[in-house]
């Protein structure tokens, strides 16, 4: 793949002087193989006492009833698939890292994808979890699986999109799941080979026999590049079939042809922010700004700002069709988004997803780490209220005013909710405890080629564009890993 | 390719070392322990294979051990002598009588589950109320009283007869008195029994005393005409009805009766002979009757006298004293207006008036004689005796005990220390009372200061006879063993008195065989056993005389003046009015959670009772709904919280009786609603439903269980409306069928169905909103009751609901969305649509396409199926309904400890209809269309060896409705009615333009407002 030189005024994908494969594998596993520092302990003990929470939560829904939560019969979701739809949603970013990126030859993948894969496994986990936990009778679940059965020939119903669902979601786990575990397999073997005793055996089971030959990385290229051929559709047809459980209903303001390109965009958009929002505070903590750089960071605001503009045509483009069909169920409700009693939903909504990203156009915003992260927050939660505003604001107000109500959430509802974040967290802490959180086999590509060090030693080696190595330097500004007093001489 | 190349190993290959050589001749280069393992310890290992042997036996042994266990048994005992008339599985139906309407119990392996109206009743033709369809749950409440109680212990009924005879014998000896105060009793042979009691005890006395008392009527009619009757109404006669705060729709004497006669002349068969009545209502606060009536006003209690004296003054031409013009020049157009009309309709008019002033009946007398209404509209000559009571025999009842002239007390069916407006006399009098029996069926506010309880049968346990009207004889049986160890109230009487008749029923035998069978043209066993069948005897009704008012109406209006004067509140004042609740009345069945949960047809408020007000006193006091306010009259005040009510005359406040039952049952005293009896006064020898109150707020909030919040229609055509006038021009008026039809294609096949189409038709200008028909499908389907707090998450679980909407007058123009109403600044012209709403049964069904499970799905009769075994519980086909008609089971109703209150206990769970599953946690449900009723109406006919005939099968819903506002059939035939009824004009479909394609066509209400009105 290097084989050739890349062009000065790319920025470096790897910061930092003397990195070595031996010091990549150093930094990437130093919270592998050593005892966790505080920080994780602290994010650790909350996270699972989240978990806890959850586990509680549900516990207690399983106990008594769905009732527990603040449902009634006009409003049949709200919180549940809100969550849902939102943990799916944020699954998406690592997907099309992995995936469309690779196939696109974007190498700045290279560095985040482990965790953005991550991110989406513990997603859909969490995800999942809402769609057996929202179920009004959790234990007859199997029903939705076209399984044979003694009653004749009852099968599911294919004209569900639920049943659509459970297709898509499962598809989806299995394929990132498998996706994620194959690249993990040469550095799952550089620990084994690292690693003693205990250690060393479970990751030498882990590792699949790993041996390093030219055949298995060779395979390994192929299977990868298989794998993203098939998690490519994956990426549009998940959220494409998650915005179907709106689209193909009648209710107005779920009833909408739009709604595919503009989940999967939204989806997008959110998981973009959550990568953003844990890969911020991981390379601090673990200190991999070397690997994680400014560059990273501000491409992922770019493709944030981008998502996030699709998002606001797509609110743009709904209320003009609502106002052109003069269909009055549908004009009412999207009215309703502002001036209806869920008013400040709908602001939170179209406030933090279309107005405050918007501020992204701005290069000092987005190469700055704590508007970064801020904005981060700010997209989850505007992603979170999108949900909300369409599942609860359309259904509280349908066709006939006399079933009009409000929806007001129980301490179960905001338990299972703030509970799967735990649950989430608690994997993802996890996760950077035993597994590399950066993929090293793939990082280690870019060192010879896109690495501060190496375009460093071509500049001293001279035949470059003195304009171009200009811009070279200007652009390492930016970065907050680099030293810059080392270009300043030069 | 071959290849001579050798490869070699290592050198020792090469060198072909001994050693290597050596180790190469066997196939391991080590030697493996294969000896050791298979003769040493290898094998025996810790689990020698004998050892394994004998834990796998044991094993299997103890598992088919265990499993010869036997399963919990649950006993149930067959029949060893099968009873003739029992087959389990099929309904024995029983005719009877329920507080005077001829009635059908539907009894299930000898137990009573439901109450059915009889169609050849006189009153409501198969119509039943409410109350009626609830009654069947009080028999199985475990609040009553279960055997006799001396001093709060039980007894044995022979202990108690013995304690009560002597007692009485004393009395009679001392000649001091007994009172025996009953609620009225129209029944011929309780009268009877009473009379020989009384002979036995000369000095007893019954007083008849009504919770909410008609004596204003009986004493004006007596005043007026010489008959101390209650008349009886023809408002299928009326052509004009003018109501002054009498809700007969609904609460006032014969409620059932009236919707039956009134919606005669409103229903689709009158309109399709451009014939309809005008009904204008002046009222206080917002009743059923005034949500139906064509114009209605609103009207302080202390106007209405004045409005009524210049309503006579119109109508006569004449000039009564005290004679002036109201403050509300509407009011004055709208009494201008009623008696052009009501003279206009001389003959066929009704002036109607629910005050309990004498005076004011008096006039409304006179007003209904100067319309010729006696001999048409009002029958004098074949009376009502549905209430009888008389306040001043009560009040003087109250002050001989007071004075302790009174020996001995027996209360029949009467509650006075709840519900007289001055407990705290009566108590004190009561305590000067050595002897207080009580026969009331359960521990109630009354029977709790008895000495002795006698506790009644309830009416299903029980043999008697009723005559709600004159002539018109109704017999009652009993349905099932009694529940309890009660006897009948009767019997108790005659046994103390010592009656030859050994027990009440051939007490009321000799009684119909004597007087009542030859009404009938019957007689001896074969007649009875007749009776027994068709429920009743109707005897020749009398020539309805006209009666001719001629006494002098100078002194009356001053009367009426003097009060309206002493009614008018002051600055700062409320002119309070006092009324029943649609359900629960006068709160003698507040232990019953089906009307409880019954929602107010007007209100849709559920579990209390509130203060309705208008928004412009709401506003003027800075109060918001649900503030509790204390309201002080008659020196008592109870605090409740506010309601908006549209409609509510300015400076005035309704409250509700029937609430804050103290005592009497687990539901009534988990505390629902505060008491407003002690809100009334005795005034002019009646006690008066008016007062002047002054309130204030508490700072309190309470948020009411509504099952509407939002009360507009938002211009939505959900409901489709016209006026009479139009209506006549263009009968399609408003139903959308008159112009171009659009015709939607369909994405989907049709469904076939081949033999029936189960259709259903609901004219939305016959239904009045009463509620009767939840509680009849409540009972029908088990359907469980949730409470105040599930209500209020909105989540009661009735399968069929009353939508009620609002829409405000402004200017000629219907004023429906919330934007434009929260800008008017007056919302007291109030025009209100009822709509029932249920399963809606579409052919292209919203709920069945999203189910992932197919738990809900078509049938080829047309109906929407539910599979609650299937159900996984996603909710995703409630929230895809457009109707909202999907209720989900959000907790265990029928086995969670905080629903216990309602349908667990040991005995309410007997009136479940045993064909409809209990549903369990997570599971959808909504109306079937009474599937298990179709199924058997289907049996029937297949035993009959005949096909199902056109009104075979008849909904719950459509059967208890006096309004016949619910049709349902086949539709594939065309000659059913609900064919017929859907082919009218004014049929719509609800949201027809989703293409969803509902199964319940309504049909467009019509208002027979003038173009005089302003």
């Amino acid at each position: 793949m290097a084989s050739h030189k890349e062009s000065i005024i790319r920025e470096p994908l790897v910061t930092g002087k003397g990195i070595t494969y031996a010091k990549v594998t150093d930094d990437i596993l130093n919270p592998v193989e050593n005892k966790p520092n505080k920080a994780w302990w602290i994010g650790f003990t909350v996270s699972s006492l989240g978990a806890l929470l959850w586990v509680f939560a549900v516990s207690w829904t399983f106990w008594y009833g769905i009732g527990s939560w603040g449902l009634n019969k006009t409003v049949g979701w709200a919180w549940d698939i809100t969550g849902f739809v939102w943990w799916v949603g944020i699954g998406h970013a690592g997907t099309l890292i992995s995936a469309v990126l690779l196939l696109f030859r974007q190498k700045w993948r290279n560095s985040i994808n482990r965790s953005a894969e991550a991110m989406t496994i513990f997603a859909v986990i969490c995800a999942a979890t809402y769609v057996v936990s929202h179920m009004g009778r959790p234990w007859m679940a199997l029903y939705c699986l076209p399984l044979p059965n003694q009653y004749g020939s009852l099968w599911v119903n294919f004209n569900s999109p639920l049943i659509w669902d459970v297709f898509a979601i499962s598809t989806y786990f299995s394929v990132s799941l498998v996706f994620w575990y194959t690249g993990l397999l040469p550095d799952i073997a550089t620990i084994r080979d690292r690693g003693k005793g205990w250690y060393r055996r479970i990751y030498s089971v882990l590792s699949f026999g790993w041996t390093g030959s030219v055949k298995t990385w060779q395979r390994f290229e192929t299977v990868s590049l298989i794998l993203a051929g098939v998690s490519t559709p994956l990426v549009l047809s998940v959220h494409t079939i998650v915005s179907m459980d709106f689209a193909t209903s009648l209710e107005p303001g779920w009833h909408t042809t739009i709604f595919p390109p503009y989940f999967v965009a939204g989806a997008i958009f959110s998981g973009f922010a959550m990568v953003q929002t844990l890969l911020l505070v991981t390379r601090k903590v673990l200190g991999l700004e070397n690997y994680i750089t400014m560059f990273h960071i501000e491409s992922m605001n770019k493709i944030i700002l981008l998502t996030g503009s699709v998002v606001g045509v797509a609110y743009i483009t709904e209320f003009f069709i609502a106002y052109y069909s003069g269909g009055e169920y549908e004009q009412y409700t999207f009215l309703n988004r502002f001036i209806g009693p869920y008013w400040w939903a709908g602001c939170m909504m179209y406030g933090c997803n279309v107005l405050m990203t918007q501020v992204m156009w701005f290069k000092r915003v987005r190469t700055n780490i704590t508007m970064s992260w801020v904005l981060s927050i700010i997209v989850n939660i505007g992603m979170w209220f999108e949900r909300f505003v369409i599942i609860v604001t359309s259904l509280h107000r349908d066709f006939i005013p006399s079933s009009w109500a409000m929806f007001y959430p129980t301490w179960v509802d905001v338990s299972v909710f703030i509970g799967s974040i735990g649950v989430f967290f608690t994997l993802f802490l996890l996760f950077i405890r035993v597994l590399p959180s950066i993929a090293m086999a793939e990082v280690k590509l870019l060192l010879k080629e896109q690495s501060e060090e190496y375009k460093l030693k071509q500049m001293e080696a001279g035949h470059l564009d003195p304009e171009q190595v200009e811009f070279y330097k200007t652009s390492l500004k930016k970065f907050d890993g680099v030293d810059i007093s080392v270009y300043e001489n030069a | 390719m071959d290849s001579n190349k050798k490869y070699w190993k290592g050198l020792e290959e090469l060198n072909k070392t001994p050693e290597f050589v050596e180790k190469n001749k066997h196939e391991f280069a080590e030697p493996v322990p294969i000896e050791d393992v298979l003769s040493g310890d290898g094998l025996l290992g810790k689990t020698p294979r004998r050892d394994f042997l004998k834990a796998v036996g044991f094993g299997v042994g103890a598992v088919t051990l265990a499993a010869c266990q036997k399963a919990p048994i649950h006993k149930s005992i067959p029949y060893l002598i099968k009873p003739e008339e029992v087959t389990p599985g099929v309904a024995n139906y029983y005719s009877s009588t329920y507080e005077g309407s001829a009635i059908l119990v539907k009894t299930r392996e000898g137990r009573p589950i439901k109450v059915e109206g009889n169609p050849n009743d006189l009153l409501a033709k198969g119509g039943l109320s409410a109350q009626a369809q609830a009654s069947v749950l009080d028999l199985y409440d475990v609040s009553r009283v279960q055997s006799p109680l001396v001093n709060g212990e039980g007894h044995a009924w022979s202990e108690v007869d013995d304690y009560v005879k002597l007692e009485l014998a004393k009395i009679k000896d001392s000649g001091k008195k007994i009172a025996i105060v009953s609620s009225t009793i129209s029944s011929p042979s309780t009268l009877a029994v009473i009379a020989d009691f009384i002979t036995e005890y000369p000095t007893a006395k019954h007083i008849m005393y009504d919770a909410v008392s008609y004596t204003g009527i009986i004493q004006a009619n007596q005043n007026s005409f010489g008959k101390a009757v209650l008349p009886h109404y023809n408002f299928d006669k009326a052509d004009v009805i003018v109501s002054f705060a009498a809700d007969f729709l609904g609460t006032w004497i014969s409620g059932e009766e009236f919707t039956r006669q009134y919606v005669s002349n409103r229903n689709n068969k009158s309109l399709q002979a451009k014939k309809m009545s005008r009904h204008i209502q002046f009222e206080t606060g917002m009743s059923l009757t005034g949500t139906n009536a064509d114009t209605r006003i609103g009207l302080k209690p202390s106007e209405e006298g004045v409005a009524l004296i210049n309503l006579y003054n119109a109508i006569t031409g004449t000039t009564l004293p005290g004679s002036k013009k109201l403050a509300d020049n509407a009011v004055n157009n709208a009494i201008t207006l009623a008696a052009k009309e009501l003279v206009a309709a001389k003959g066929k008019a009704l002036v109607v008036a629910g005050s309990n002033d004498v005076a004011t009946q008096v006039l409304v007398n006179a007003i209904n004689a100067a319309l010729g209404s006696y001999g048409t509209t009002i029958d004098l000559d074949n009376n009502s005796n549905q209430y009888k009571g008389n306040d001043a025999d009560f009040a003087e009842f109250v002050n001989e005990a007071k004075q302790g002239q009174i020996a001995a007390v027996m209360f029949l069916n009467a509650n006075p220390v709840y519900d007289y407006y001055n407990t705290k006399e009566l108590t004190d009098a009561l305590a000067k009372v050595p002897l207080k029996i009580s026969f009331n069926t359960s521990l109630d506010e009354t029977s709790a200061l008895a000495t002795v309880v006698a506790p009644n049968h309830h009416y299903l346990e029980s043999w008697g006879d009723d005559s709600a009207i004159a002539g018109y004889y109704t017999v009652m049986q009993p349905t099932i063993n009694p529940v309890y160890n009660t006897r009948q109230a009767e019997e108790s009487l005659m046994i103390w008195s010592n009656s030859t008749a050994k027990t009440y029923y051939d007490y009321v035998r000799a009684k119909w065989d004597a007087n009542i069978l030859p009404l009938g043209g019957l007689s001896g066993q074969k007649g009875w056993e007749s009776v027994l069948q068709t429920g009743f005897v109707l005897a020749a009704a009398k020539p309805a005389g006209a009666y001719p008012f001629s006494k002098d109406l100078n002194a009356v209006a001053q009367t009426i003046m003097a009060q309206s004067t002493q009614q008018a509140a002051g600055d700062g004042a409320f002119e309070l009015h006092l009324y029943q609740s649609s359900a629960l009345r006068s709160g003698k069945q507040a232990n019953n959670p089906w009307l409880q949960e019954l929602p107010d047809p007007v209100s849709k408020v559920t579990w209390d009772n509130f203060a309705a007000m208008s928004l412009t006193d709401l506003k003027a006091l800075n109060l918001q709904e649900g503030d509790v306010i204390t309201i002080d009259a008659n020196g008592t005040s109870i605090a409740l919280p506010v309601l908006l009510q549209p409609g509510q005359a300015k400076g005035t406040i309704s409250v509700a009786v029937g609430y804050g039952r103290t005592k009497g049952g687990k539901v009534i005293e988990s505390g629902i609603g505060k008491n407003a009896y002690p809100l009334h006064s005795f005034r002019n020898g009646t006690v008066q439903t008016t007062a002047v109150a002054k309130i204030s707020a508490t700072g309190d909030q309470i948020i009411l269980a509504q099952t509407q919040t939002h009360h507009s229609y938002e211009g939505r055509n959900v409901i489709r409306e016209a006026t009479f006038t139009e209506y006549k021009k263009n009968a399609y008026v408003n139903s959308g069928k008159d112009g171009e039809h659009k015709d939607y294609k369909s994405l989907w096949e049709n469904y076939d169905r081949p033999t029936f189409n189960w259709v259903m038709a609901i004219d939305l200008n016959a239904c009045t909103g009463c509620g009767a028909c939840v509680v009849a499908c409540n009972a029908e389907n088990n359907v469980p009751v949730v409470g105040r707090d599930e209500v209020r998450r909105r989540r009661e679980m009735h399968w069929i609901r009353i939508d009620r909407y609002y829409t405000f007058n402004e200017e000629g123009k219907g004023v429906t969305e919330e934007h434009e109403i929260d800008q008017l600044k007056n919302i007291d012209n109030v025009s209100v649509t009822h709509q029932p709403m249920l399963c809606q049964h579409c052919d292209h069904a919203p709920c069945e396409t999203v189910c992932p499970v197919l738990a809900t799905v078509h049938s080829s009769e047309g109906l929407n199926h539910m599979a609650y075994n299937r159900c996984v519980g996603t909710r995703y086909c409630a929230n895809n309904c457009p109707f909202k008609v999907r209720r989900f089971n959000w907790f265990n109703y029928w086995n969670d400890s905080r629903f216990e209150n309602y349908l667990q206990e040991q005995h309410t769970q007997l009136v479940l209809n045993p064909d409809v599953v209990t549903r369990f946690r997570g599971v959808m449900e909504k109306c079937t269309m009474c599937i298990q009723r179709i199924q058997s109406g289907k049996l029937q006919a297949k035993m009959e060896k005949r096909s199902v005939k056109d009104g075979d099968i008849k909904m719950a819903c459509q059967q208890t409705c006096s309004a016949n506002a619910i049709i349902f059939g086949n539709g594939n035939d065309p000659d059913s009615e609900v064919s017929k009824a859907l082919r009218s004009e004014r049929t719509y479909y609800v949201l027809e333009e989703l293409n969803v394609q509902p199964g319940i066509g309504y049909q467009v209400k019509v208002r027979n407002t003038t173009e005089l009105e302003a």
